[in-house]
C-alpha cells in the first residue's frame, strides 16, 4: 500500500506526478515543478490550459471542500519558467532512425520521448505548422499561440529535425521511409469533419467547425452574418460559437441533441460561453437545412430521453412532431471527426471504419514491421492528454522494438483509497482559489486569453491546499512496537499492528507528529523525509559557518504559513522550513548549539491563517520545554531555544 | 518489560569526563518502548555530550549505534569492531545490557546512562508501572491477576494492611493499594470467596540471587551431544 498512487496520479493517462509539483509549488520553487512534469509531459503549458484534468474530478480534497485546481498550478509552473533558458540538446546514443509522421501532441510526444532515449528523430508534418489541433483547431483566447509554440519550441530544442509541408502519400510513402528510418510511427490525427445526415447539407453558409476554426488560427476573420448556428456539443462547437461572437455575430445557437449533463464539453465551458452570450438548445436536432441558394433555416426537432428497454447507455429520439426553425445566416457543423487516411489507402495497413488504423495492441504495432500508430488516427478524436498518453506509449514500444527488448508490462496504479469520514471531518477548510478572467466586455470584443492564470500568491495557496496524499508516514522494520504513534495522532491513524504498529497510508494527512515523538525513530514522512530536514538544516548551519559569524541564528519557520520563508531576512539568521513546526524535533533544537549556533528560533505559526494541523502547537511546546531543560543541562542558557512572534521583528 | 530511565545528565557528563572518544549504544528493545535509550535519546544525548564537551573547550567523539537487544551476546558481537575503536561505550541499555556489553568487550569500559528500575508495562497515560518483582513463585492465579508482591509497598500477601485508605496506600496518594484491587476484581470475577483462603509463606529462596535458569544449557548439552 505504500506505493499507491495518489488519485490524481493514477487517473492522469500518463501518471504525471501531480502531488509531487503540487508540492513544489507550494513552497514556491516553480523550477522543481516545471521539472517534474517534463519528467512525462512534453506539453506543460497546453495541458495547463486544456487538459480534462481527470486527477481533478478524482481529487480527495473534494471530500472537504472543492479539488485542487490542478491545471491551473501546471500552467502557472510552465508560464513562470517559460523563460528560463538551458541547453536541452541532445545528441543521439543509437544509430537507428525514427520517423514521426504527424506533427500533433500524439506524434511531437513520440519525437520527444525517443529524443530522449537516445534516438535521431525527424518529423514529418504535412502542414506549415506543427501542433495538429492545438495549433488549427483550438481558438487562441482559450490556448494562445504563444502556449503552443513555448511547448513546441522546447521539444524541438533537443535536437528534433522538422519536415514541414510534406505530406504522406503525396510527398512520400511508408515504404520509402522504411529504407531510411527503422521506426516509423504514424499519428496523423482526426480532422475530418463528419456530416449529418440531412437534407441541403450540400448548401452554401454551411461550414466545417474544423475549417472555421483553422480560417481563424491562419488570421482570416470570417464573419458569417448575424446569426449562426452551430450543431454540436464537443469543446470544438463550443469554440466555433464563442469565435463567432468574437467575430461579430450577435446571434449564435448552439444546438445538441443530448442535455447538457451529456456534453463532452463540460458545465464551466458551457458557462463561460453563456457569459459571452452563446445561447444553448439542448435536446435539439437538425433535420433538414432550408434556403433559397444559401442556408437561411434550420429545421430541428425536439429530442427526448428513450426509455427503450435493453439498451445500457442512454439514448434519445426525435419526438413525434416537434418539428421547427431557427433562422440563420450560417450554419457550423461540429458533430465528430474521423481521421483522414486516404493517403495511406494504398498501404497494407488494416483500416477501421471509420478510417482509424486498426493496432495490434495498446503499444500502437500494427501489421507492418517497424510502423506503429497512435493518438487520434487510432483512437478517433481525444483529448491532448489522451494523445501525448498514446505517444509516450508508441515511443516506449519503438524502443523496445528497436533494442529487441520484451514488451512493457502493463500494471494498472494501484490508488489509495478515499479519506474516511471521521479523517475528513478534522481536516481543514481552505477555498479554491478562483481563476482570474478577462472582463465579459473585453472577452467578446478579441481573441485575448480569457483566463488569465493565477499569481504567485494564489497559485502558492491553492497548492497548499493539496492534502499531500500518500506522502505520509512510513514505518520501518525497526519499530519496536512501543505504540507512541498511536498516543500521539492528533487524527488516530496509526494501530497497534499484530507484531509493530501500522499506519494506514491512504488516510495520513503526513503532519510528522508520529515521527518526532517515535522512540525508535523508525518513522519517516515521504513529504519531508528525517533525511531531507537534515539536510536542510545542515545547509543553513553551514551557511552560517561560510560566514565565519561568531554569533549566528537558526529559525525554524512554517512552510504552510511562509511558504516562501520569512520576507524580513536579519543578519546572522538562517532560516530553515518545516512542514509544521510540530516536526522541529528536540533534537534539531539543541543540534545547532553542537556546531556553533547562539540561539535556536520558532516562528510562532497561525498567525496569517489557521493553522494546518489541529493540536500542533502542544507539540511544539513539548519540544521546546525538552529542549530548554537539556540546554539548562548543557550549561547553556534555556532562553537560547524560544518561540518568537512577529513582534519581536 | 524492564523500565529503565535515563540518568541525570549531569552524572553522565561526569562519568565520561576523562574520555574522548565515546560510543553511545542504544537498545532496540525495552528501553526503547519506555523512551530511555532507543535510536532518538541516543542522538539527543549524542549532540548534548559533543555541545556540553565544546563549552569547556575539549574535543571529543562521539560515536552512535543502537543494538536490536544489548542483553543478546550475538547482536553484542556484531559491534565488537566499531565498539573497539572507542575508548569507553556508555549503554543505553538496562542492567543487563550493560553488563553483557562489558563482558564481550573486556578490555573497554563500559557505562551505564539509564537507571534500571523494575520489571513493568504502561498505562492508558503513558507512564510505566511496576507489575512483578521477579520473586520466583508466582501468585497471581490467587490474587485476580494483581501481584501483591510488586504492587503492595510491604508486599502482604493475606489483604491489606490497617495503612490503606479510600483504596489509596499509606505510602503516597499515588499508589493504589493494591489489596483493595485485588478485591474489586475479585468481586468482578465472582471469586470472593477465594479470598478467605490463606495465602502460605513464599518460599523466598526461589527469588535468590544470582537467578539462575538452564533452559538453554540444556538445549546447549542436546546439541553437543549430538
Amino acid at each position: 500500500m505504500h506505493t499507491a498512487m495518489p488519485p490524481c496520479q493514477g487517473a492522469c493517462p500518463i501518471h504525471t506526478d501531480v502531488r509531487g509539483y503540487v508540492s513544489a509549488i507550494a513552497r514556491g520553487d516553480v523550477e522543481t515543478a516545471i521539472g517534474i512534469i517534463r519528467q512525462v509531459n512534453p506539453f506543460p503549458s497546453v495541458c495547463g490550459r486544456i487538459c480534462i484534468r481527470a486527477c481533478e474530478s478524482v481529487c480527495r480534497r473534494a471530500q472537504i471542500d472543492e479539488p485542487i485546481s490542478i491545471a491551473a498550478l501546471k500552467r502557472f509552473a510552465a508560464d513562470q519558467t517559460k523563460d528560463f533558458k538551458s541547453s536541452y540538446k541532445r545528441v543521439p546514443f543509437f544509430q537507428e532512425k525514427a520517423a514521426i509522421i504527424g506533427g500533433g501532441p500524439s506524434g511531437l510526444t513520440t519525437a520527444h520521448d525517443l529524443t530522449l532515449l537516445g534516438y535521431n528523430v525527424t518529423v514529418f508534418e504535412a502542414h506549415k505548422e506543427l501542433g495538429g489541433m492545438l495549433s488549427r483547431g483550438i481558438p487562441e483566447y482559450r490556448l494562445p499561440k504563444s502556449a503552443v509554440k513555448a511547448d513546441i519550441d522546447f521539444i524541438l530544442s533537443m535536437g528534433i529535425e522538422v519536415k514541414t509541408g510534406m505530406v504522406l502519400g503525396r510527398d512520400f510513402s511508408i515504404d520509402e521511409l522504411l529504407k531510411d528510418y527503422q521506426a516509423v510511427f504514424l499519428a496523423l490525427g482526426s480532422e475530418r469533419s463528419v456530416f449529418p445526415k440531412c437534407k441541403g447539407i450540400e448548401m452554401p453558409g454551411i461550414i466545417t467547425a474544423v475549417e472555421f476554426l483553422k480560417q481563424v488560427s491562419e488570421g482570416h476573420r470570417p464573419y458569417l452574418g448575424e446569426s449562426v448556428v452551430v450543431v454540436g456539443g464537443g469543446h470544438t462547437a463550443i469554440d466555433a460559437a464563442r469565435t463567432c461572437i468574437r467575430l461579430g455575430s450577435h446571434d449564435v445557437t448552439v444546438i445538441y441533441r443530448r442535455t447538457v449533463k451529456e456534453m463532452p464539453a463540460g458545465k464551466g465551458e458551457v458557462e463561460e460561453a453563456e457569459h459571452e452570450g452563446v445561447k444553448f438548445k439542448f435536446l435539439t436536432a437538425p433535420v433538414e437545412f432550408i434556403g433559397n441558394g444559401k442556408v437561411e433555416k434550420v429545421r430541428c426537432v425536439k429530442m427526448q430521453l428513450s426509455h427503450a428497454s435493453g439498451s445500457k447507455r442512454q439514448s434519445f429520439l426525435p419526438v413525434k412532431d416537434s418539428e421547427f426553425d431557427i433562422n440563420t445566416d450560417a450554419v457550423i457543423l461540429a458533430i465528430g471527426y474521423n481521421p483522414k487516411t486516404d493517403s495511406i489507402e494504398e498501404v497494407e495497413i488494416i483500416s477501421g471504419k471509420k478510417g482509424t488504423i486498426v493496432v495490434k495492441d495498446e503499444l500502437g504495432t500494427t501489421n507492418i514491421k517497424g510502423v506503429f500508430a497512435g493518438g487520434d488516427v487510432v483512437s478517433g478524436p481525444q483529448s491532448v492528454i489522451h494523445a501525448i498518453a498514446s505517444g509516450k506509449k508508441a515511443a516506449d514500444a519503438i524502443h523496445r522494438y528497436l533494442r529487441n527488448l520484451p514488451p512493457k508490462e502493463i500494471v494498472e496504479p494501484v490508488v489509495l483509497r478515499p479519506l474516511d469520514e471521521r479523517i475528513v471531518s478534522l481536516i481543514i477548510k481552505a477555498v479554491r482559489q478562483k481563476m482570474p478572467m478577462l472582463p465579459t466586455e473585453e472577452r467578446i470584443k478579441s481573441f485575448k486569453e480569457v483566463q488569465l492564470g493565477f499569481n504567485w500568491d494564489q497559485a502558492v495557496s491553492e497548492a497548499q491546499r493539496c492534502l499531500n496524499c500518500g506522502a505520509g508516514a512510513v514505518i520501518s522494520e525497526d519499530c519496536a512496537a512501543c505504540f507512541n504513534c498511536v498516543l500521539v495522532c492528533p487524527y488516530g491513524v496509526p494501530t497497534a499492528g499484530e507484531e509493530k504498529a501500522q499506519i494506514d497510508i491512504s488516510q495520513c494527512q503526513a503532519c510528522g507528529i508520529c515521527a518526532a515523538e517515535c522512540p525508535a525513530s523508525a518513522i519517516d514522512v515521504k513529504l519531508e523525509t528525517r533525511e531531507v530536514g537534515r539536510k536542510k538544516l545542515k545547509k543553513a548551519v553551514d551557511d552560517a559557518k561560510k560566514e565565519e559569524l561568531k554569533d549566528f541564528t537558526i529559525n525554524f519557520y512554517c512552510q504552510y504559513e511562509q511558504p516562501t520563508g520569512p520576507s524580513e531576512k536579519k543578519k546572522g539568521t538562517y532560516t530553515v522550513g518545516k512542514p509544521c513546526m510540530a516536526r522541529v524535533s528536540v533534537y534539531q533544537l539543541i543540534q545547532p548549539f553542537e556546531e556553533g549556533s547562539k540561539a535556536v528560533e520558532i516562528r510562532k505559526c497561525g498567525h496569517e491563517k489557521d493553522c494546518r494541523f489541529k493540536g500542533c502547537e502542544k507539540w511544539i511546546i513539548k519540544h521546546i520545554e525538552s529542549a530548554q531543560k537539556m540546554l539548562k543541562d548543557i550549561g547553556i542558557d534555556a532562553d537560547s531555544v524560544k518561540v518568537i512572534y512577529e513582534d519581536d521583528k | 518489560m524492564v523500565i529503565a530511565e535515563i540518568k541525570p545528565f549531569g552524572e553522565i557528563k561526569n562519568l565520561l569526563k576523562k574520555y574522548k572518544k565515546i560510543l553511545v549504544a542504544g537498545c532496540g528493545s525495552c528501553v526503547t518502548v519506555c523512551l530511555s535509550g532507543g535510536k532518538k535519546q541516543v542522538e539527543l544525548l549524542a549532540s548534548a555530550l559533543r555541545t556540553a564537551r565544546k563549552i569547556e573547550g575539549d574535543d571529543v567523539v562521539v560515536g552512535e549505534k543502537v543494538i536490536p537487544r544489548q542483553c543478546e551476546p550475538k547482536f553484542v558481537d556484531m559491534i565488537k569492531d566499531e565498539a573497539s575503536q572507542y575508548e569507553v561505550i556508555l549503554s543505553m541499555g538496562c542492567g543487563a545490557g550493560v553488563q553483557e556489553i562489558a563482558e564481550r568487550l573486556n578490555s573497554i569500559p563500559v557505562l551505564p546512562a539509564l537507571d534500571t528500575r523494575f520489571i513493568g508495562s504502561a498505562n492508558e497515560e503513558g507512564e510505566f508501572l511496576e507489575m512483578c518483582a521477579a520473586c520466583g513463585e508466582c501468585i497471581l492465579a490467587l490474587t485476580g491477576g494483581i501481584c501483591p508482591v510488586a504492587r503492595c509497598p510491604k508486599g502482604l500477601l493475606n489483604g491489606p494492611c490497617g495503612g490503606t485508605k479510600n483504596g489509596k496506600c499509606e505510602v503516597s496518594q499515588d499508589i493504589p493499594c493494591a489489596w483493595v484491587m485485588i478485591y474489586e476484581r475479585m468481586k468482578e470475577l465472582g471469586r470472593l470467596d477465594d479470598l478467605k483462603k490463606v495465602i502460605g509463606a513464599k518460599d523466598w529462596s526461589k527469588s535468590q540471587r544470582p537467578g539462575r535458569y538452564n533452559v538453554k544449557k540444556e538445549e546447549a548439552e542436546t546439541v553437543k551431544k549430538g
